[in-house]
């Protein structure tokens, strides 16, 4: 998506909501969003997102949107939190943006601070969920581990990745494409653009209405995302090397077989039976190897159309 | 991105056509395997479209390998008609493609060359999309096909169905009317055109199915060789993939990757086994076996991270959701 230039009249603040079968949060929400912004000196909007609700959730949308400064987007279809966010995103007019849970488990209190956090300087403020009203063993623990191994892989210091609550600069935002379930590493993906990131802590609440709509399974996926999102961010832009570093140990594989194979047929003579298990691994390794090689030429090829695209544009902020 | 892409099942988002008057009604009919006489489909199902009082043009596109047909001449005289050919084979996707591409119509009404349905089914399918859907598709019922054909049709309904949100009834009818945005926003390529009322839910168009009449026609039983089901087979896995991976690549070829490696390490450690306790594994079948498999799930891994890379660089130009409505 290319920048939109901010008109005249448009919102400082754009806030955005996906919603899913949330049809009783709906005006809740909004109350509560409205009642914490009441004294908030900007001008600002909220962006509600039905992402094709099976329940009224859109007749709520319709209901709330009578407020001038509440706007709603149904979408064709359900398509997920991710995308559901980035039609939030795309359509938001504020300089800020501030994304929220629909279920009222984050509370509105805390955009004001976040957004206060944001004009020290910071393209992202991260919330960090205080307290957390959630099942221990079923939510609180996979969202532990996974948060660690987020850390350790991506290297960007952010305890919560989970929490949807965070606000934004409109720079950063056009800067990364979200897709598939890449919602849960917007921190990793906005420190690969070069975005300076804090977080800050925030309140949570227990889910009053509606269900969860995540269960346990989501964790091994999680961490199959995570593991292809550090390999395409290390790699994007130079896909050989990586290929070329996972074809090291077939290579070494290869010539380890070799050796056996020369000392066996030496010592033994080339007749010995058992020596056969020797070339024929070294030329299986070989193979896998010069296949990975290739294979990282294929990714040149292909990604060499692709390169103009936004993301590959080194990332210079302007200075405020 | 200067051209379109072809293989671009999910394009950037834009507002619904929504509800309207038809104006123009693109009739266009794909001339591909098999096909009664045009003219009189022509004549039937123009004085049907005359009768409801809608502006009508309609485009034959015969394809490279199909016979012309004798009417060919007259038929192309007729008023309001056109007729291309295609210089060899490219299929019923190709034809319906063009036919959308050169029609001017504000809705797409694709019509098989053979009477299908009633023509008095034609008038539900636009009254459905003057009502607000994106697209009509006729579901032909009663259905009145021998019980060879109602199995083909039920096997094949169900391999669908696991990959659709909506369930259809009749997805292989080919008489389906649609706005012009939405039949733009179509991927048709390869034999898709087998999915399009699936593509466009997909795409997060609203799809309605409108039963009629089935045309007495069309009932015969038909009996395909082996190779149009292996086709169909491959049309549905291919359908199946693109719904399903095309976001997350890795997913797909990680797991079937993952699933050969581990049975291919598992196969070595029993070798290893095997060797340590004193048993020769050299001319063991399942040394190679072994190998081979931790090969092939290297090989499927580095192809999906190939795939993934692709999908990434592409994100900033694509969105996987379509605006509905605004408030």
């Amino acid at each position: 998506m290319s920048a939109r230039a901010t008109r005249p009249g448009d919102p400082e603040v754009s806030v955005v909501a996906p919603l899913y079968n949330e049809s009783q949060n709906v005006q809740p929400l909004v109350a509560w969003i409205l009642e914490a912004l009441a004294g908030y000196p900007a001008h600002f909007e909220i962006i509600l997102v039905d992402d094709g609700s099976r329940d009224d959730t859109w007749a709520q949308v319709s209901a709330a949107a009578a407020d001038p400064r509440v706007r709603g987007l149904r979408l064709g279809r359900n398509v997920g939190q991710t995308a559901a966010m980035m039609a939030g995103f795309d359509h938001a007019r504020g300089r800020s943006v501030v994304s929220l849970d629909g279920d009222l488990q984050n509370d509105p209190r805390d955009i004001p601070a976040l957004l206060a956090k944001l004009d020290e300087g910071y393209d992202l403020v991260c919330g960090w969920r205080q307290q957390r009203q959630d099942k221990l063993l079923l939510r609180k623990v996979p969202s532990w581990v996974a948060n660690r191994i987020i850390r350790r892989l991506t290297g960007v210091p952010i305890t919560d990745n989970g929490c949807s609550l965070k606000a934004y600069r409109r720079e950063l935002l056009d800067r990364i494409s979200l897709y598939a379930e890449q919602h849960r590493f917007i921190p990793a993906l906005s420190a690969s653009v070069g975005a300076r990131i804090t977080e800050m802590p925030v309140r949570h609440h227990a889910r009053r209405f509606g269900e969860s709509k995540y269960g346990i399974s989501r964790t091994v996926k999680v961490l199959v995302d995570l593991f292809t999102l550090k390999m395409i961010t290390t790699f994007r832009s130079r896909p050989l090397l990586g290929f070329g570093v996972a074809a090291l140990p077939p290579i070494a594989t290869a010539a380890l077989f070799c050796v056996l194979w020369a000392i066996a047929a030496t010592q033994f003579g080339p007749a010995k039976a058992d020596a056969l298990v020797f070339p024929g691994v070294a030329l299986l390794s070989a193979g896998v190897a010069f296949y990975l090689l290739m294979l990282g030429l294929v990714a040149e090829v292909a990604l060499s159309s692709e390169r103009e695209s936004a993301n590959e544009i080194p990332t210079a902020w302007e200075i405020r | 991105m200067g051209t379109p892409v072809l293989m671009e099942p999910i394009i950037t988002p834009s507002e619904r056509p929504g509800p309207a008057a038809v104006r123009l009604v693109s009739v266009v009919v794909p001339v591909v395997e098999r096909a009664d006489d045009l003219e009189a489909l022509y004549r039937t199902f123009a004085a049907e479209l005359e009768a409801r009082g809608v502006a009508y043009e309609f485009l034959f596109v015969l394809d490279g390998g199909f016979p012309p047909p004798p009417e060919l001449t007259s038929l192309a005289r007729q008023p309001q008609v056109r007729v291309l050919r295609f210089a060899r084979t490219f299929g019923e996707t190709a034809a319906l493609r063009l036919g959308i591409e050169r029609s001017s119509g504000d809705v797409i009404l694709t019509l098989p060359a053979y009477f299908q349905v009633n023509p008095e089914g034609v008038g539900p399918l636009l009254t459905a999309l003057e009502n607000g859907s994106d697209m009509a598709v006729a579901s032909r019922s009663p259905r009145v096909d021998s019980w060879l054909n109602r199995i083909q049709t039920a096997v094949f309904h169900r391999m669908i169905a696991g990959v659709t949100d909506q369930r259809f009834h009749d997805i292989a009818c080919g008489v389906r009317a649609m706005r012009r945005p939405v039949a733009e926003a179509l991927p048709l390529y390869g034999d898709l055109h087998r999915f399009i009322p699936a593509l466009a839910a997909r795409e997060g168009y609203l799809v309605d199915e409108v039963p009629v009449a089935q045309h007495p026609q069309d009932a015969g039983t038909r009996v395909y060789g082996p190779g149009v089901y292996l086709r169909r087979l491959l049309d549905v896995a291919a359908f199946f993939f693109l719904a399903k991976f095309t976001e997350k690549p890795l997913r797909f070829f990680g797991l079937v990757g993952s699933v050969c490696f581990l049975a291919g390490a598992v196969a070595g450690l029993v070798l290893l086994v095997d060797r340590l306790s004193g048993t020769g594994i050299a001319n063991r079948p399942m040394l190679l076996l072994a190998v081979l498999l931790v090969a092939l799930g290297v090989q499927l891994m580095g192809l999906g991270l190939v795939g993934e890379i692709i999908v990434h660089l592409r994100a900033p130009h694509r969105r996987a959701y379509r605006v509905r409505e605004q408030v």
